[in-house]
């Protein structure tokens, strides 16, 4: 120390340093953020009024990528196809996951083991969940097929056939995300209080009604959450598509991600993509706004 | 006794369920193309590890994983590190405006975006910085992609932590950084932990971002190198089940290994 003056410069610096750190820590992290994501964003935003393809000059179009949008029959199946394809999906890997759950919650040790096996679909890479129903799905020496033959049997077709791949990509989502909704939604269950419960079984209540009147709205925090973050996930899916199907045959399981890109990067109609991309982004991000407010309605009834 | 049979039956069938598909691409891995189209059999006859030898010897495998491992380790550092700092002010400081919430929730806001939306935008950027087809392509977006998960993690776990440990520490003569390091970070290590294994998975498995800003095996992570070679045309079914496989391993005994601290991430991150 040099004296007292200097002492009190030092403490009055370190105290600014206080003040300034949580600034410091939080800059990084928000300018990598702004810069690779936030600015992107705004940056497509921009694209999507431009008329451009790749080599070409770029020529300010409006809103007019929009409107042609929604007149594009292509665009307006791909969203249909998302649509049914996220509603069944989640639809049924929500009553299985919950089915399991509530079968399972009071059997520990079998969990555990279940747990292993169940934990490999969903950190598998899409990419090879992409083949590995390929490889079942194939018309020549598929397992299908296969099994089928050594039944007797005539070959199996599921991704020539429209209706089929649909279902078989609908088969492919449920296998590999039920895992998750599982585990979630048992991690729920066995938060849950027994004391309502048991005191249902006591009054001579019947297994169903206890589940609608006492477990079900206790559960409905967790499987609300649990529905939202799976339904808008699987709105994004293009991996397992991109490897099965293509979003064929004809225009079957093209779902909108992979609608997008062919655009984008096989049509090299980038300002087009960039709308639809857009587009897609603000129907997510609305029904994530509904959703979190129907939830908060739900939790302060 | 007869719910215990049931209860079993029902276990047998979900581990039958989940494991029957990655069985016919393990053993459709081990047979010949001959076997697979002329005999059609159930289970690998003379089983080899040909189809693995051809990819090894002709494709470009190795690079594959090597990218895979620097790109996925890189950016997982990157983000752990300043997404913790980011969520320990979030979940700590109170800042102007209320800077600390708004900046929370604006980080989940561009989090919900699917990341298909940013595609186009993202490929533009990398473009014009001139970074198609090298790592640290990859690495600047994916660790951008990693904080915003980073932080709305963390930040739970800090929240969790008693402030009175680190305020008795700063009495002690320890500076607000000196405290987090000693005291805080060692707290929050589980969490680290399952916050650093569930970005690897979803960094190592990435697909997206890799098809579109790679071309050529010096850049290509496994999912993007896999999905290459069964694009083509003259791949055969052999070939196609060997990748699948190899494109799985890695992950797959990562995730095998951490299970305990994977299945709590997974929940919490999802209940939070």
């Amino acid at each position: 120390m040099h004296g007292g003056r200097s002492a009190v410069k030092e403490r009055r610096q370190w105290a600014g340093f206080e003040r300034a750190l949580p600034y410091l820590l939080l800059a990084p992290a928000v300018l990598v953020v702004l810069a690779v994501l936030v600015y992107p964003l705004w940056d497509g935003i921009k694209a999507s009024t431009d008329f451009y393809r790749f080599g070409r000059p770029i020529e300010s179009v409006g809103l007019e990528n929009y409107t042609d949008l929604w007149s594009d029959p292509q665009f307006r199946n791909a969203l249909w196809v998302t649509v049914r394809f996220v509603t069944l999906a989640v639809a049924i890997e929500t009553v299985l996951g919950l089915a399991l759950a509530l079968f399972c919650a009071s059997e520990l040790r079998g969990v555990r083991f279940l747990r292993t096996a169940l934990i490999v679909p969903m950190v598998i890479t899409p990419v090879v969940v992409g083949i590995v129903f390929r490889l079942i799905y194939a018309t020549e020496a598929g397992m299908l097929t296969v099994v089928s033959e050594k039944l007797g049997g005539d070959p199996v077709l599921i991704l020539s056939d429209p209706t089929k791949a649909f279902l078989g990509l609908v088969v492919l989502d449920v296998w590999e995300w039920t895992p998750l909704m599982f585990l979630i939604l048992l991690a729920g269950v066995q938060s849950l209080p027994v004391e309502p419960i048991e005191a249902a079984r006591v009054d001579g209540a019947g297994a169903w009604r206890t589940f609608v009147d006492h477990t079900l709205p206790m559960l409905r925090p967790v499987l609300a959450v649990a529905i939202v973050l799976r339904t808008i996930d699987a709105f994004g899916t293009f991996d397992q598509v991109f490897v099965l199907t293509r979003g064929g045959p004809g225009e079957a399981t093209r779902l909108v991600s992979i609608y997008g890109y062919d655009t984008a990067f096989k049509f090299q109609q980038v300002g087009y993509a960039a709308a639809l991309f857009v587009t897609v982004g603000l129907i997510v991000l609305a029904f994530a706004l509904v959703a979190v407010r129907l939830l908060r309605r739900v939790e302060t009834a | 006794m007869t719910g215990r049979v049931a209860r079993g039956l029902v276990f047998g069938l979900i581990v039958a369920i989940v494991l029957v598909p990655l069985y016919w691409m393990a053993a459709t891995s081990l047979k010949s193309n001959k076997e697979i189209t002329q005999e059609g059999t159930l289970y690998p006859q003379d089983p080899s590890l040909d189809n693995f030898r051809k990819l090894f010897a002709e494709k470009e495998f190795g690079h594959y994983l090597l990218n895979s491992i620097v790109v996925t380790g890189v950016s997982v550092l990157v983000s752990l590190v300043l997404g913790s700092l980011a969520a320990y002010a979030i979940a700590r400081f109170r800042l102007v405006l209320r800077l600390e919430r708004r900046i929370g929730l604006a980080l989940l806001t561009v989090r919900i975006v699917p990341a298909v939306v940013i595609l186009i935008p993202v490929y533009l950027l990398i473009l014009k910085l001139d970074l198609l087809d090298t790592w640290l392509g990859l690495i600047i977006i994916y660790t951008a992609l990693n904080i915003t998960f980073v932080v709305w993690m963390m930040e739970s776990f800090f929240r969790e932590i008693p402030t009175d440990l680190e305020e008795a520490a700063m009495v002690d003569g320890d500076s607000r950084l000196s405290a987090f390091r000693r005291i805080v970070v060692p707290l929050a290590a589980p969490g680290l932990v399952a916050t650093a294994i569930f970005a690897v998975i979803v960094t190592f498995n990435e697909f997206l971002f890799a098809l579109v800003l790679t071309a050529t095996p010096d850049a290509m992570t496994m999912p993007r190198g896999t999905a290459t070679l069964i694009g083509r045309i003259d791949v055969d079914t052999a070939s196609m089940a060997a990748a699948g496989v190899l494109g799985a391993l890695p992950i797959v005994i990562f995730a095998l290994i951490v299970q305990r601290h994977l299945v709590r991430g997974l929940t919490l991150g999802a209940i939070k």
